[in-house]
């Protein structure tokens, strides 16, 4: 008897085949069919580009034992920060110049700087230039250079049911469960390879009965944005890899996005349901499924184990992206207040909101910086920050390893009123 | 020996292995800059060498520092896995790293001459044998027979085993399960109750490939011949108590004995 293929992003590690030994039976792999002009491609007789792409999306494939591939009708991209993808990213990206266009509508998520006030940022010029190679190169393939992680609110918004291959886990859970399009949880390369070639290997949740919900959340929270960020956050760490549906909650959609970022930083989580706010457009069958309970004292104990400094030297809103109805609150939050204090801020958002509300990033403005194109997460701040203030569980998760910060968890208002 | 597998990323290449025994990240593992491993227990670099390991683990820019090792001329000349994972899989296949998965890579050792070939999908060590021995264990009312072995063995000396063997030139497995038991045992005539899934075991320059063989006897009178000192019947879940030769644990689950 042959194991079926093990999917190794649902297996825990102590479970792994041993490698000291006599336990491991090799599984066994369904081939997975090519249709003749994909063999063509993946012989090379399409370009060097393609050929690249086409040997990305088979090994992918292979591994979690996709039947085909199938088409897409969009993509977004991680894998811009020149801090992350350093320069064999960048070198890989130019192999592809020439070789190599996208088929299909291919959206870019957040560089490590604001494109056009990077000095203001305090970026040194070796690392903008840089960066400014990479978009160049991400343009040259057909990729639009929108840079931001919340494209599902302007540039590029999927239909329910279509399939997609996404990268950026807050943008492909928030595509799946809230506009209930199709895709897994892409790696830069993987959604890149998918854009290039117009398809993504068939498995995971592009498949109807990887969609139901797994386990029950009957959440008792508050109505703010941190309480849903921390909502996420409890679960994703409770669960780690699951499809929850949330009773008790009536989030909006800028408090979904700070759940699906949350839940996907704290856990693995690609897909959720939200009773009466997400799209049913399949029958699930809820009866017998676990339940677990959050409560105020969850979100609370939540807040206090991201906060791991005292005085933020940055406070850095908008992970994901502000969205016009955000960049509108706090604005409203700050118009009748004086800045007090001289603490660096940044409000993050994409180019489009910023031009979309001018009004009020006048008055943001006049409190701190809004920053496009980038975040707090892939910017090297810690070239000049030790300690950075945020709302977002998301940022919390990723802050003190990718950028070395020490970070105080707090609501809008309450980093806000540090300033004003 | 060669081992067959599955190509994840084409090409091939020959080189000494490193073998690493737990999952793996290329961030954070690896300098990207030398090559140099930086986690514990390892002061080796895996520059042009057949990195082995289970399989990775950790960050998706793990693909990236893949492409910085190779543009450093760091970077392993394959990659064998037990299971591919996408971070590395798709490292490898930008940085052009030959790449196999689906290989035992208990039968692997630090050192050895390893052949990937990774787009047939199979691995080669030729310096290392095959050799096929059988392993029976006999049951009489729910205890089996487990027997220590002598110092005048060729291996294994005084752990205990099932009843093992070589395979003679010409036999099958179940004829020499049964020569075995009639030599070791002194039993002519035991029940063949089931075989199991033959077993992969390093020692040495050679891999045991053990066939697992489980018969019922009527009687628990035993002549044992020169190879073994003691015996013992036990219920299957004692064997942890004995120190027994590798892989005897996974003899007794292959015949459902565990």
């Amino acid at each position: 008897m042959k194991l079926k293929s093990l999917n190794p992003e649902l297996m825990p590690l102590n479970s792994m085949p041993a490698a000291k030994g006599y336990y491991y039976i090799p599984p066994f792999w369904g081939p997975m069919f090519l249709t003749r002009h994909e063999e063509r491609i993946l012989d090379g007789e399409e370009g060097l580009g393609q050929q690249k792409a086409m040997e990305i999306l088979t090994a992918l494939g292979k591994i979690f034992d996709a039947e085909k591939l199938i088409p897409i009708n969009s993509a977004h991209l991680s894998g811009v920060s020149y801090k992350t993808i350093g320069e064999g990213g960048l070198q890989f990206l130019d192999s592809l110049k020439g070789e190599a266009q996208v088929r299909v509508k291919t959206t870019l998520n957040p560089a490590g700087m604001d494109l056009e006030r990077w000095r203001d940022m305090g970026v040194n010029p070796h690392f903008a230039d840089r960066q400014i190679a990479i978009i160049d190169s991400y343009r040259s393939l057909g990729v639009q250079t929108c840079c931001t992680c919340t494209p599902y609110l302007h540039h590029n918004v999927p239909r329910l049911g279509e399939h997609v291959a996404w990268a950026e886990s807050n943008a492909l859970s928030f595509v799946n469960s809230v506009i209930g399009a199709r895709t897994n949880r892409e790696g830069g390369p993987g959604a890149l390879a998918a854009a290039i070639i117009g398809k993504t290997p068939l498995y995971g949740l592009h498949l109807e009965e990887n969609r139901h919900p797994s386990v029950i959340v009957e959440a008792d929270i508050g109505d703010d944005m941190l309480s849903h960020s921390l909502l996420g956050q409890v679960v994703g760490k409770k669960l780690g890899n699951a499809v929850p549906y949330f009773r008790g909650i009536d989030p909006d959609i800028d408090r979904l996005k700070t759940m699906a970022a949350a839940m996907a930083a704290a856990g693995a989580i690609a897909l959720f349901h939200v009773e009466g706010v997400t799209p049913m457009d399949l029958e699930y069958e809820l009866n017998d499924l676990e339940r677990i309970e959050v409560d105020f004292s969850d979100i609370e104990e939540a807040k206090e184990s991201l906060t791991s400094g005292k005085e933020p030297d940055l406070i850095a809103l908008g992970c994901p992206h502000l969205s016009e109805v955000e960049m509108r609150e706090i604005a409203t939050l700050l118009e009748t207040r004086e800045r007090k204090r001289d603490i660096e801020v940044w409000f993050c958002t994409n180019r489009r909101v910023k031009e979309l509300c001018p009004r009020e990033v006048a008055t943001l403005e006049k409190f701190g910086k809004v920053v496009c194109d980038t975040c707090m997460v892939v910017a090297p701040i810690e070239d000049h920050h030790e300690c950075t203030g945020t709302n977002s569980a998301k940022a919390c998760n990723y802050l003190p390893g990718l950028c070395s910060q020490k970070v105080v968890c707090d609501t809008t208002k309450g980093l806000l009123e540090l300033i004003s | 020996m060669i081992l067959e597998g599955r190509g994840i990323s084409s090409g091939k290449a020959e080189g000494t292995a490193l073998v690493l025994e737990e999952a793996f990240s290329f961030l954070g593992g690896v300098d990207p800059s030398s090559g140099k491993l930086t986690i514990d227990c390892h002061d080796e670099s895996i520059s042009g060498r057949i990195l082995v390991f289970p399989m990775g683990r950790g960050s998706t820019v793990g693909s990236y520092v893949m492409l910085d090792l190779k543009i450093g001329g760091n970077s392993p000349l394959a990659i064998i896995n037990t299971l591919a994972e996408p971070i590395v899989a798709t490292g490898a296949v930008m940085a052009k790293i030959p790449m196999v998965d689906g290989i035992d890579i208990s039968l692997i050792r630090t050192g050895d001459h390893v052949r990937v070939d990774a787009d047939s999908g199979k691995i080669e060590i030729p310096n290392l044998k095959p050799v096929h021995v059988v392993t029976s264990i006999l049951r009489n009312q729910q205890r089996v027979l487990i027997l220590q072995r002598s110092d005048n063995v060729g291996s294994c000396q005084g752990m205990w085993a099932g009843i093992s063997g070589y395979l003679e030139i010409g036999e099958t497995a179940e004829q020499a399960a049964f020569r075995e038991v009639s030599e070791e045992a002194g039993i002519d005539d035991p029940r063949l109750v089931r075989w199991g899934d033959p077993i992969a075991v390093r020692n040495e320059e050679r891999v045991w490939i053990v066939h697992p063989f489980l018969f019922e006897v009527e009687k628990r009178e035993i002549v044992t011949d020169w190879e073994h000192v003691d015996s013992a019947w036990i219920s299957p879940i004692e064997l942890r108590d004995y120190p027994a030769v590798p892989g005897l644990d996974e003899v007794f689950r292959r015949l459902n004995l565990l």
